[in-house]
């Protein structure tokens, strides 16, 4: 596995998992908290990622 | 204030104890014990996958080394993960290779489920104790 997005989708989906199933009470507000907090991982990945491209490895 | 002079005086019953040890050694354990089973499989699947992915991608177990304090704190997040961290040291499992390319997703792994696991105990004591249901 050394797909780099591949390896955050994967993260995020565990991590926001059991964040929901900490953080929340009953299905319905679980998977509603754990799709945002998933959502919330890939899309600042990809607003970071962008942001460090002008600066040099 | 009251109540917090109250929370800090409580003595943790021997049963709770208990939980929170289980809750420790084996991720989702605690909550199985106080009958949340749908909770605790889903804690247990959660856990052991990152910890097993972190080994697969050349992640390293840390020792608690004192003379580097940062190794320190990561071995003690991993340690969180309880049993499967002192298997995989066992079986001679983590030696981590710092030039794979997923070296550093592979500790983040490891260390993420050890604090996961953390989390997941003060949430079996919390449940123990009557603070959540």
């Amino acid at each position: 596995m050394t797909s780099h997005f591949l390896i955050l989708t994967v993260f995020a989906a565990l991590a926001s998992g059991a964040f929901a199933m900490l953080m929340r009470e009953g299905r319905a507000a679980q998977v509603r908290f754990g799709v945002f907090v998933f959502l919330c991982f890939v899309v600042s990945a990809f607003v970071l990622g962008w942001l460090m491209l002008p600066f040099p490895s | 204030m009251q109540e917090r002079e109250s929370i800090s005086t409580t003595r943790v019953s021997a049963p709770t104890m208990a939980i929170c040890v289980a809750a420790w050694l084996i991720p989702g354990l605690g909550h199985f014990m106080l009958r949340r089973q749908w909770r605790g499989l889903l804690f247990m699947v959660i856990v052991a996958t990152m910890f097993v992915l972190g080994i697969h991608m050349d992640g390293e177990l840390f020792r608690l080394d004192g003379s580097r304090p940062l190794t320190f704190l990561a071995g003690l997040a991993e340690m969180g993960v309880g049993l499967l961290y002192f298997l995989a040291r066992l079986l001679q499992f983590g030696a981590g290779d710092v030039k794979a390319v997923t070296y550093e997703y592979g500790y983040t792994f490891c260390i993420v489920a050890g604090l996961l696991n953390m989390l997941i105990v003060l949430d079996a004591y919390d449940i123990a104790t009557g603070r959540k249901e």
